[in-house]
């Protein structure tokens, strides 16, 4: 389905919504984020990227897995928490942001299921939106296998046409909500479906990060895992959590249980997220870490992104949103790194 | 003024003489005008050193990795590691001697003056020249910097573009240094703490809905902590697992570990974290700025920090990283120490 929505007419779009939760991108500050809004009015899709993705909202840094009390009789109740099941639309996702969710859904099925996401998505409708000019001067989803109007991940493209948006359903969910904007929306003319048309190839070229041959990428990584370019590149590295945190579709967690009370026990079992760059990321219990230092952690940034999710899943585990350079506060660049790894002679 | 060059000779010199073992100092970012650390361990490297407004690091941070690199190394390199420090940059050398966490054998310090300018904040220039294409950033002199955008230099008056911190810093001359470069410059900052003074006026509650706000922000990313040249536990509160942990430490032992902060980012893990962070910076923050730069969503850090530099020379006329060679201001009892706060 192919409709067009004046922008005036958004916010009563979203007032039809009233029984969803809607999120939107919201600045803080000088800070743009997914925001729960309590304001259709509020609602602007006018904004450069937020700097934590969505996947906040479907994968929350802090879950609640289950509630445990010690009983009288000496056993253990164990109360399991599940997502609320409230449906919920975010609005403005770009697509580089979408195909993160994407890959996440993927990665929730593997193996065993991850309920809290799957359910969560299986409620969500994702209404995103194309880029007319890259956000950053860090993106490159286009190396990446997406675009700047990729698909993947949308329930709802929306193309800004200047005074209106150019709505595309993607999916029976995508159609099912834009039949709620019936009256307010109208049918494309042949100007505006060459309009959106031409936005989408103009963007594309845009993008001012291109890496070549990505499809050799695996094979020089595979070079190069015991060599000294990890140390250099790592040398400034601080070990933080930015890159993967601000990352839409890093998915480490870790689970720890949340103490109310000792006597009798009581508390909650929390996963919250991980990350890779963190010195006690895969730290034994012996006190040994497999990853000792900030090169092989830079090593498994690079390598779990291009290498390993690669081999297994035939797809980057990277969007090209551009955040981990950008964001990083000392300037490591995940692309020269790449280009570095290209070209690296042993 | 620094004079780039000179700075640059005396670089290439100590490398060639084998007098250190690498230089940590600024380069550019490919391609454009801001910069990110650099490591020269050969001359020829030194061509990229740059200095100018664009050196927003603090580089004493790598000490912590040099030391911790040495410490696994069987027969580790014991020369210097030369370093470049403003004057905020060369108090955090001299508390680490200060606290014996490196001795002064350790470090070739490399001092550049700020002189009457400074370091930009880069939101702060961006939104000044917005849209512009800003080339190049250099000290004009006399509190004024150079933008180059395009091929168009303007001079503006340093203030403009500078981060807070260099605005409300009265020592822009290093306190210690091998070789200094640049004038040694007293400045005349008319209110060093203005930075907090509308904060200090908020009543409790009001600052209590301030802090709530910033703190619900944090996500734990501890890059303010990372990037910290005094924050160089082994064992941080913070971290759910304790680093300290060696293969000889027992179960027993490991059973005992307290963990004083949980991993979730909830209001209050976040304001656990950040006020025992705050309490052990007391009397050792040099307002190097460092935490409130790199956070990703602008928690203004800065505000706890020079609050407790603040106390510390209100109370106890103590400035930090000043003096090397006296105790710190809180491992040391002096019988005129004010003690109002003793019931
Ligand atoms: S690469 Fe940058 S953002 Fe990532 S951990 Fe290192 S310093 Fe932090
Ligand atoms: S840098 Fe900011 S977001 Fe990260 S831990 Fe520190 S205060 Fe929190």
């Amino acid at each position: 389905m192919e409709k067009v929505l004046l922008k005036k007419d958004l916010n009563s779009w979203a007032g039809k919504l009233g029984s969803y939760d809607i999120y939107a991108p919201f600045k803080s500050g000088d800070v743009w984020g997914y925001e729960l809004m309590e304001n259709q009015a509020e609602i602007t899709l006018d904004y450069p990227n937020t700097a934590i993705p969505p996947k906040k909202i479907l994968f929350p840094q802090r879950e609640v897995l289950f509630e445990f009390e010690a009983t009288q009789e000496g056993g253990m109740e164990i109360r399991e928490v599940l997502p609320d099941d409230t449906p919920k639309i975010i609005f403005g996702v770009r697509s580089c942001d979408a195909r993160g969710l994407a890959k996440l859904g993927k990665i929730s099925q593997g193996g065993i299921e991850d309920v809290y996401f799957t359910r969560r998505r299986n409620q969500t409708v994702i209404a995103g939106l194309a880029c007319h000019n890259p956000p950053s001067p860090y993106c490159f989803c286009t190396s990446v296998g997406g675009s700047p109007h990729s698909l993947e991940g949308m329930d709802i493209l929306m193309t800004d046409l200047g005074d209106a948006y150019y709505l595309e359903s993607v999916t029976e969910e995508g159609v099912k909500l834009m039949g709620s904007a019936e009256g307010i929306v109208t049918d494309p003319d042949d100007k505006q479906k060459a309009d959106k048309e031409k936005i989408h190839s103009d963007s594309e070229k845009k993008i001012l990060l291109d890496i070549s041959d990505m499809e050799k990428i695996n094979e020089a990584l595979s070079e190069i895992f015991d060599t000294g370019l990890w140390d250099r590149e790592s040398l400034s590295c601080l070990r933080c959590g930015i890159c993967t945190f601000s990352c839409p579709v890093c998915h480490c967690f870790d689970v720890n249980d949340e103490i109310i009370r000792t006597h009798p026990l009581k508390g909650k079992r929390v996963r919250t997220w991980d990350n890779c760059q963190f010195p006690d990321f895969t730290m034994h219990s012996s006190g040994h870490n497999p990853r000792s230092d900030k090169a092989s952690r830079l090593r498994q940034r690079v390598m779990h992104k291009f290498r390993y999710f690669n081999e297994n899943c035939e797809e980057f585990l990277c969007t090209g949103c551009g955040r981990c350079i950008e964001k990083c506060p000392v300037g490591i660049d995940i692309v020269e790194v790449l280009e570095k790894a290209k070209t690296y002679e042993k | 003024m620094v004079t780039l060059e000179e700075l640059k000779d005396n670089c290439r010199q100590i490398l060639k003489e084998g007098k250190v073992k690498y230089i940590i100092g600024y380069k550019r970012k490919n391609g454009q005008y801001m910069t990110v650390p650099a490591f020269l361990d050969r001359i020829e490297e030194v061509d990229h050193l740059v200095w100018d407004p664009s050196c927003i690091y603090n580089l004493v941070r790598y000490l912590r990795d040099e030391k911790m690199r040495k410490e696994k190394e069987k027969e580790p390199d014991t020369r210097p590691v030369g370093v470049i420090v403003k004057g905020c940059d060369s108090r955090a050398v001299n508390i680490l001697i200060q606290e014996n966490y490196i001795t002064r054998d350790d470090v070739y310090i490399i001092g550049v003056s700020c002189e009457k300018s400074g370091i930009v904040d880069e939101k702060k220039l961006t939104k000044k020249f917005a849209g512009k294409d800003i080339r190049k950033l250099d000290f004009a002199g006399n509190g004024k910097i150079q933008v180059t955008c395009g091929t168009k230099n303007s001079v503006v008056p340093a203030e403009e573009i500078l981060a807070d911190r260099c605005i409300e810093c009265t020592i822009p001359t290093p306190i210690v240094f091998d070789v200094l470069f640049g004038e040694k410059t007293d400045r005349e900052v008319p209110d060093p703490f203005k930075t907090i003074k509308e904060l200090e006026s908020f009543d409790t509650t009001r600052k209590w809905e301030f802090w709530k706000e910033e703190m619900d922000k944090c996500i734990r990313c501890y890059a303010c902590r990372s990037v910290c040249p005094m924050c160089y536990c082994d064992e941080c509160v913070a971290d759910s697992i304790s680093l300290a942990v060696k293969p000889d430490t027992t179960a027993e032992e490991k059973a005992h570990k307290i963990r004083w902060v949980e991993k979730s980012p909830v209001i209050s893990e976040n304001f656990n974290y950040h006020l025992i962070r705050a309490m052990h910076l007391a009397g050792r923050c040099v307002d190097c700025g460092e935490c409130d730069r790199v956070c990703p969503v602008d928690i203004p850090l800065r505000y706890l920090n020079r609050k407790m530099e603040k106390e510390s020379l209100d109370h106890f006329g103590y400035t930090a990283g000043m003096e090397p060679e006296k105790p710190t201001l809180v491992s040391c009892f002096r019988e005129d120490d004010p003690e109002e706060f003793i019931l």
